[in-house]
C-alpha cells in the first residue's frame, strides 16, 4: 500500500476530498475543537470531579456511513479515549441514526455499551450541514454520583449492577435544544448532589454547542467533502504511524501476566490477566485467552476499558508521538473472552473501579514486550489509583462527598532510557490534574497533612524509577469510607532492561484513640514505631510491627467494606514505586549522591541497592555529602559477582 | 487479615475455529499463491475487536493476515439482561 506521504496530488485528492494542506489543517482544526471544549468545560464545571480532576474527554466522529470514524480526541483522560469510538457507535446505531435531529443530545452512561462506568455519562450532539448528518461530537464526563449503595459511586464492594448505580440506555436529553424533562427526572431521582449535576450539564450542553458551531464554521470555510475527506485522513495517519511502528519491532510471540490482589468479597480469590501477544510484519494480536472469571464486585472492567488500555500501552511504548484516532487500532486485533474481569457481563460483574483492572492490562503489556523493546522498555508506574471515596455530613446537616482527593492517586511512574521517572503523576492510563490541597479544605471536613516521597521507594536503575508517595488526610467529622488500593501484593513498578522493581505501597487507618493530630497539635510521625497501632487497610504487613514487610501478611482492603471513623481519624496512603530501567551499578555515583542529598534514596539505600559509598548528613547538611570512590568500586564489584 | 492462600480460578478463553480447504476456496484464497507452504490448518476463525467494531474473522496464523473480515454484533460477545425483550 501507498505511503501517505507518497501519494501525489491528485491521488490525495481522490482519496481526501482536498489537497494535502487543507486536510491537515482541518485534521489540526478538530483537535482544536476537542480542546477548546474540554477548556470550557474545565473553566465552567462546578463539581470538584469535573473542575479539580479534568474527569472529562471529547472527541469527534464521522457519520454511520463511515462507521463512525473517531477522528481526534482532546488531551485529557486517557482511560476513556479507547472507549469512545466503540460508546458513539453502540449509542447511535441503538438509538437509530434515522432519528437523529438538529438539535438533539443523545446519553449513554451504561459501561457494556460503552465502557467506563455508570458515572460517566456519554453526551453525543449530532452536528448536521445541510440536512445531512455528517459527524458526531461527544464530552464523555463524569457526573459526581448517579445512584447506587455508596454515595458517589467508588468502591470496589458493589455486587451488581443493581446496587451500582443507574444504568442509562441510549436515551435523548436535548430535543430542539429543549431539555427533555423527564431524562433529566430519571437522572435527578436516583442520583445525589443534583444541585451540582444540573449546573454541569448546562456547562457540558454548552460546550457541546461550542464544538458543533466550531465543525460548521469548519465546514463553512472548506466544504463538507472536504471536511469529511479529513476525518478519514486523520485516522488514516494513525493507522499507518501504529503500523510503521509495529513493523520496527521484532517479529514473536511475547507472553505475560499480570494481575490484582482480590474482589470486594473477600481475599480468596486473586484475579489474574494472561496475554500472549503475536506480532508480524506491521501487524498485532493481543490474545487474553486464560485471563480470570470477572470478580464478584465492582472492580471488574469491560471489553471497551480493556481496549483502552492495549490502545494506551502501544501507543505510550512505540507510537506516542502522532495523535490518537481510533485508526491507531487498524492494525491490532483484540481477542478478549467475554465475562472476564475484564470483559465484565451484565448483571453480576458490576463495573466501577475499571481502571484497578486494565492498569494490569497495561503492565502486561510492558512487560510481554520488554524483551522487544529493548533499551526502549518502559519500567510499571504505582498501579492503583488506591482511590479514596468519604462521605459524612456537617455540623449544620450539609452532607459532603470527596472523591480521589484524599487517597493515593497520584504517584510515581517508571523510568525510561531517557532518565529518571517522575515521582508524582496519575497512573499511565489517566491524564489528569491534581485536586488543589486549599480547594479541598476549602470544601470538606479535611486537612491533608503531608504530601512527601517516601526513600528507597523507587526502583533502583541507570535511572531510578519514581518514589512513592506518602499521604496523610485527617477527617474532622464522622465519616464512612471506601478505600481501594488493589495493587499491594506484587510490586506493580516493574523494573526494565536490568532495572530494580518499585517498592510496595500500603494503607493505613490511625484512629483517634491511638494518634489524635489535633488534641496532640503534631503530625503523625514516618518512622516504624508509629504504625503498631495503626489498623491496617491494605498491603503486605508485619503482623506485629504493621509495616510494610513483602514477605509479611496480606491485610485486605475490603476486609472492613465501610471505614466508620470518629472525627480526627487519619488515613495514610503510601504508594507502590515506579520500576527502574537498566542496572543501578551503571548509575553515575555523583547521579547517586544527588539522590542521597534530595532524599530519594537513603545513605544506607545508595549502599545497598546501588553500591555507592557515600558519608554526611542529608538532612542536616545536604551539599556537603561525600562519595568514597574506592569503597564504592570494591562494593559495586561484590554486587556485579552476585 | 488476609486469608492464608488465595486461589486463581481457571481462565475462560475464546475458541478458534478450524477451517477447512473449502472454506478458504469460497473466501477467494489460493494457498500455492497467497500463503506458499501453509495448509488449511493454519487458518482459524475467531472473533476480534479492532478499529471500526467488532468482526469474526478468518486469519493465517503465522503471519496474521486476515483473508476475511466479517462485521460482527455490534456489543461483540456482551449479552444485555434487555437482550431479547419484546416491548412491542
Amino acid at each position: 500500500m501507498t505511503s501517505l506521504k507518497d501519494l501525489d496530488d491528485a491521488q490525495f485528492a481522490e482519496l481526501y476530498g482536498s489537497d494535502r494542506f487543507t486536510a491537515s489543517v482541518l485534521s489540526s482544526r478538530m483537535r482544536y475543537i476537542v480542546q477548546h471544549m474540554c477548556t470550557g468545560l474545565l473553566n465552567n464545571a462546578f463539581s470538584l470531579i469535573l473542575r479539580d480532576w479534568y474527569d472529562f474527554a471529547a472527541t469527534i466522529s464521522g457519520p454511520p456511513e463511515q462507521n463512525y470514524p473517531m477522528s481526534s480526541v482532546s488531551n485529557s483522560l486517557a482511560m476513556f479515549l479507547g472507549t469512545m469510538s466503540e460508546a458513539v457507535r453502540n449509542t447511535i446505531e441503538e438509538y437509530g441514526p434515522e432519528n437523529l435531529e438538529p438539535g438533539d443530545v443523545i446519553i449513554c452512561n451504561d459501561p457494556y455499551r460503552a465502557g467506563n462506568h455508570v458515572n460517566d455519562i456519554c453526551f453525543i450532539r449530532p452536528v448536521f450541514h445541510e440536512g445531512k448528518l455528517i459527524s458526531l461530537v461527544t464530552l464523555r464526563a463524569h457526573q459526581l454520583d448517579m445512584g447506587g449503595v455508596v454515595p458517589a459511586g467508588f468502591s470496589g464492594t458493589k455486587h451488581n449492577v443493581y446496587e451500582n448505580g443507574l444504568v442509562i440506555a441510549p436515551m435523548q436529553l436535548y430535543k430542539n435544544d429543549k431539555p427533555v424533562k423527564s431524562a433529566f427526572n430519571l437522572i435527578f431521582d436516583n442520583a445525589r448532589f443534583c444541585a451540582l449535576l444540573l449546573p454541569d450539564i448546562k456547562t457540558i450542553y454548552q460546550n457541546l454547542l461550542l464544538g458543533e458551531k466550531l465543525i460548521l464554521e469548519s465546514v463553512e470555510r472548506y466544504g463538507a467533502e472536504a471536511y469529511l475527506g479529513a476525518i478519514r485522513y486523520s485516522t488514516d495517519v494513525s493507522a499507518e504511524s501504529m503500523s510503521n511502528a509495529l513493523a520496527e519491532l521484532p517479529d514473536g510471540v511475547y507472553e505475560a501476566e499480570e494481575g490484582i490482589d482480590c474482589d470486594g468479597v473477600d481475599d480468596t480469590v486473586e484475579y489474574k490477566i494472561r496475554l500472549k501477544i503475536t506480532k508480524a510484519a506491521d501487524r498485532m494480536e493481543l490474545d487474553f485467552s486464560g485471563t480470570s472469571p470477572q470478580a464478584r464486585t465492582s472492580i471488574n472492567a469491560g471489553i471497551l476499558d480493556t481496549k483502552t488500555a492495549v490502545g494506551v500501552a502501544l501507543k505510550f511504548l512505540i507510537d506516542p508521538a502522532t495523535p490518537f484516532t481510533s485508526g491507531a487500532y487498524r492494525p491490532i486485533d483484540i481477542v478478549l473472552p467475554a465475562g472476564t474481569f475484564i470483559s465484565a457481563t451484565p448483571p453480576d460483574g458490576a463495573v466501577f473501579l475499571y481502571w484497578e483492572s486494565t492498569g494490569p492490562v497495561l503492565l502486561a503489556v510492558f512487560r510481554a514486550l520488554e524483551k522487544a523493546l529493548g533499551r526502549k522498555a518502559v519500567g510499571g508506574d504505582y498501579g492503583s489509583l488506591n482511590i479514596h471515596n468519604a462521605n459524612g455530613v456537617l455540623a449544620d446537616g450539609t452532607p459532603w462527598v470527596t472523591t480521589a482527593q484524599c487517597g493515593g492517586e497520584h504517584g510515581p511512574w517508571g523510568a525510561t532510557e531517557a532518565g529518571d521517572a517522575d515521582s508524582y503523576s496519575v497512573v499511565y492510563q489517566a491524564n489528569n490534574l491534581d485536586p488543589a490541597t486549599e480547594a479541598i479544605e476549602s470544601e470538606l471536613p479535611a486537612v491533608v497533612l503531608r504530601k512527601e516521597y517516601a526513600p528507597d521507594s523507587g526502583g533502583a536503575g541507570d535511572n531510578r524509577g519514581g518514589a512513592a508517595v506518602l499521604k496523610d488526610t485527617l477527617y474532622l467529622t464522622d465519616a464512612e469510607h471506601w478505600s481501594s488500593p488493589l495493587h499491594t501484593k506484587t510490586a506493580s513498578g516493574v523494573g526494565v532492561y536490568g532495572g530494580e522493581a518499585g517498592a510496595l505501597g500500603a494503607t493505613w487507618v490511625f484512629h483517634p484513640d491511638y494518634k489524635n493530630v489535633t488534641k496532640d497539635k503534631d503530625l503523625i510521625g514516618t518512622e516504624p514505631e508509629v504504625y503498631a497501632g495503626a489498623t491496617p487497610v491494605a498491603g503486605m504487613l508485619d503482623p506485629k510491627t504493621k509495616t510494610v514487610d513483602p514477605d509479611g501478611e496480606y491485610f485486605y482492603f475490603a476486609s472492613t467494606p465501610v471505614w466508620h471513623t470518629k472525627p480526627n481519624a487519619v488515613f495514610r496512603y503510601l504508594t507502590n514505586g515506579g520500576g527502574g530501567w537498566g542496572s543501578p551499578l551503571q548509575r553515575d555515583p555523583e547521579r547517586v549522591r544527588r539522590d542521597v542529598r534530595d532524599e530519594y534514596v537513603t545513605i544506607e539505600g545508595a549502599y545497598r541497592d546501588y553500591g555507592v559509598v557515600i558519608s554526611g548528613d542529608p538532612h542536616g547538611d545536604p551539599e556537603n555529602l561525600k562519595i568514597d570512590q574506592e569503597a564504592t568500586a570494591k562494593r559495586r564489584a561484590e554486587l556485579a559477582a552476585k | 487479615m488476609g486469608a492464608v492462600e488465595s486461589s486463581v480460578p481457571e481462565g475462560l478463553s475464546v475458541p478458534r475455529e478450524e477451517v477447512t480447504d473449502a472454506d478458504l476456496q469460497a473466501l477467494g484464497v489460493n494457498l500455492e499463491r497467497d500463503f506458499p507452504g501453509s495448509t488449511a490448518a493454519d487458518f482459524r476463525r475467531y472473533p476480534v475487536l479492532s478499529e471500526g467494531g467488532w468482526f469474526t474473522v478468518v486469519k493465517h496464523q503465522k503471519t496474521l493476515e486476515s483473508v476475511s473480515r466479517e462485521t460482527g454484533p455490534l456489543l461483540g460477545p456482551i449479552v444485555l439482561t434487555s437482550d431479547g425483550l419484546d416491548v412491542n
